[in-house]
């Protein structure tokens, strides 16, 4: 029987097998009694699988018969069964917060085969520091933000364009809005589209068709984004014409610029033979069918050169604006070059054409067949290394091979063409109004690339396109087309749940010392009450990082779930000896 | 990489405190993969490292850990400013360790990523390194 009081915290503590996976090293029983020793856990329970049906009935019967109000599972990574858990607390009625999950498969067993003592110790003083933890979690609240059923899209190139016609799809209102004076962006400059050989321009027509017929989306063109409030669910944008925009998530689908060579790079900009990639497109798409005419000049050889402006290295490239290189790879650009080689070939099949690249990267799907093609076309391929770059003299590019054991090659080129990499286009006023998160390849971040794809850190915000990295046109549109059905999710109720783990203050403590001011970087999650002089958290702005939480003296702020006495608490566990 | 321990309940125990965005997943990435350290590792995992005080990581050396690895997730920090505000702190928590005879050593800031398997494990080893030879 437990001498606990009722009111007091009665955890129910379950150790999984996981099938062998974590019983075969540690000794799951010998764990449930070493926690069952514990004055506050009076259900301490082995099983095979917790995540089974039979183990999640275990919990919620446990917790239906009145035994246990708070509930710790070691098992797998929580990553996996957290979300589970918390929706068996839910059936039970129980507040799904008061449950802790710890981790002792990835982090115990698979990592320790060799100790099985060993892994069972730690097994049993992270489970123990699990229940310290949960003795001092409060009954969360998820946070509620209304939702504004209206999405912004800023931005009308392909990406925005698709974004903008998934979520019309799903009956959300969509306002579009575009910098420049027309919808499209760089659909415009390309000819026919890789893999499928479809004509941009017609597939642009086709776009924009659809986004006039719908009677829920705004298009809104020359105009930008001035100025930037609210959170999730509930957004205000004031546009450059000053009207204004409420919503309740907004897609960024900004789109990327050009990389232009640096001053001189291949003698780009003095030569009038050396020109781009984008350029040589634009050409092509002019001068549909007919050979290859460069300066008026009838053009018989054409020589490419692979990663100019992407995949730069420090001491040998000219650094960008920033002062950084673009250390990155701009991804698309190989399959669009051998693209247009092509397109080139099946025009003139006598032009002579040599690609130079460092690495041939055709990485999605039908693109090795662009690059199969361009062998199959007779096209020459030269191998050359970061430092030893391609020379452009007078009328012939010279390149040390590494194809052919490091030869020096002398090619003949009417033309040169400079396969040239993208990168984030001019959206540092966006950056800096909405405080969005930017890697460090200056594109938009995403939250993480596994668990929360196409999302932003901040809250509300979703990528689509080339504004978060370089895509080709078909994973733009998989992305814009992630991030509508997110948002339509997101949407689909009538308030928002947001995570509780959020600051929070205690204003019986607080001093108005005003020293966690300047540790928010977040405009109006964190604010000096001008009537109380205490410190104020706005819930639905906060992000929940804690930097306010280590300046507070007084320990008046906290970190909800996180606080630091749990954490104090989970650190003396840890280090508490348990008996071999 | 690491090496397995034979039982030894006395040995020196080594916090790692993870990001959940980043590091703790990288932790589990070496557990997927099955890469081998010593048990006495013990993974914390918080939203950002960033809201420790400083008096937090010399309550963790007085109350028994003998060297502590923060897992950063460095510039792919989610929240905007945090590692900065946490490279600063760790430096004053330094400051603070030498005026108290604490060898800087046992307490490492670094960056580790969802998929950093050997980084994870090579910072294990440093920090084992470096524990043993303050038991020593």
């Amino acid at each position: 029987m437990s001498n606990l009081e009722p009111n007091e915290p009665h955890v129910g503590v379950y150790i999984c097998h996981c099938g062998g996976n974590i019983s075969d090293v540690i000794d799951v029983k010998r764990v449930a009694t070493e926690l069952g020793l514990h004055p506050n856990v009076v259900i301490s329970r082995e099983f095979p699988f917790m995540c089974s049906d039979a183990g999640q009935k275990l919990v919620i019967e446990d917790i239906r018969s009145g035994k246990i109000n708070r509930v710790v599972i070691a098992a797998c990574s929580p990553m996996l069964h957290e979300l589970t858990f918390r929706k068996t607390l839910q059936r039970a009625a129980l507040n799904p917060f008061l449950y802790e999950h710890v981790n002792i498969r990835e982090q115990a067993s698979w990592v320790h085969k060799g100790d099985h003592e060993g892994a069972t110790q730690k097994a049993i003083r992270l489970a123990r520091a699990g229940v310290e933890k949960i003795l001092l979690q409060d009954e969360l609240e998820e946070i509620q933000a209304k939702a504004t059923k209206h999405v912004l899209v800023i931005g009308g190139g392909p990406a925005g364009l698709k974004a903008a016609l998934n979520m019309a799809a799903r009956n959300l209102r969509v306002t579009l809005v575009e910098k420049s004076s027309r919808l499209g962006g760089h659909l415009h400059e390309l000819d026919t589209l890789y893999p499928s050989g479809e004509s941009a321009s017609a597939l642009l027509a086709k776009l924009l068709a659809q986004v006039n017929e719908s009677p829920l989306i705004t298009v809104v063109v020359g105009t930008t984004v001035t100025a930037w409030d609210g959170f999730v669910g509930n957004f205000t944008a004031t546009l450059s014409s000053g009207a204004t925009v409420n919503a309740g998530a907004v897609i960024m689908a900004t789109g990327y610029d050009h990389v232009i060579p640096a001053g001189g790079e291949y003698n780009y900009g003095g030569d009038p033979r050396v020109t781009t990639l984008p350029k040589l497109i634009e050409h092509l798409k002019t001068s549909a069918g007919k050979p290859l005419v460069w300066n008026g000049v009838p053009v018989k050889s054409v020589a490419f050169i692979h990663c100019v402006g992407s995949r730069q290295t420090e001491g040998v490239h000219a650094p960008q604006a920033d002062g950084k290189v673009n250390d990155y790879c701009s991804r698309v650009c190989c399959t669009a070059a051998l693209h247009s080689i092509n397109v080139l070939k099946a025009r003139q099949p006598d032009l002579d054409i040599y690609d130079l690249y460092r690495d041939i990267r055709t990485y999605g799907r039908g693109h090795e067949a662009i690059y199969e093609q361009a062998s199959k076309n007779g096209v020459l391929f030269f191998r050359f290394t970061e430092d030893a770059q391609p020379e452009i003299r007078e009328h012939t590019v010279v390149v040390k091979d590494i194809l052919t054991w490091g030869e020096e090659v002398e090619i003949p080129a009417d033309l040169v063409v400079l396969v040239t990499g993208i990168k984030q286009g001019a959206v540092g006023e966006l950056i800096d109004m909405m405080k969005l998160p930017v890697s460090s390849d200056r594109f938009l971040q995403e939250a993480h690339p596994k668990l929360r794809p196409v999302e932003v850190a901040n809250n509300g915000f979703f990528l689509a396109g080339n504004c978060q990295a370089p895509m080709d046109l078909v994973e733009s549109s998989a992305a814009a087309g992630a991030a509508a059905s997110k948002i339509a999710a997101l949407l689909s109720k009538d308030y928002i749940p947001l995570d509780p783990y959020v600051a929070r203050i205690d204003s019986e403590k607080c001093t108005g010392c005003e020293a966690c001011i300047p540790e928010c970087s977040y405009t109006g999650a964190l604010f000096m009450n001008e009537g109380t002089k205490k410190a104020e958290v706005n819930a639905a702005l906060c992000k929940g990082c804690g930097a306010c939480v280590a300046v507070c003296a007084p320990r008046a702020l906290d970190l909800a779930g996180w606080s630091i006495a749990q954490m104090e608490a989970m650190v003396d566990a840890m280090v508490t000896e348990v008996p071999a | 990489m690491s090496t397995v321990e034979s039982p030894d309940t006395n040995a020196p125990k080594i916090l790692i405190i993870t990001t959940i965005a980043s590091s703790y997943t990288g932790a589990n990435t070496v557990g997927q993969a099955r890469a081998q350290y010593a048990p006495n590792t013990y993974i914390m995992r918080v939203p950002d490292p960033v809201m420790f005080p400083e008096d937090f990581y010399l309550r963790c050396f007085e109350k028994g850990f003998s060297g502590i690895i923060i897992m950063s997730s460095g510039s792919d920090c989610p929240y905007e400013g945090a590692y900065g505000r946490l490279s600063a702190r760790v430096g004053r928590v330094y400051l603070t360790m030498r005026e108290k005879g604490i060898p800087t050593n046992r307490l490492k800031l670094t960056t580790v990523c969802t998929v950093c398997k050997h980084a994870f494990l090579k910072e294990i080893d440093d920090m084992q390194k470096v524990v043993r030879e303050q038991a020593a």
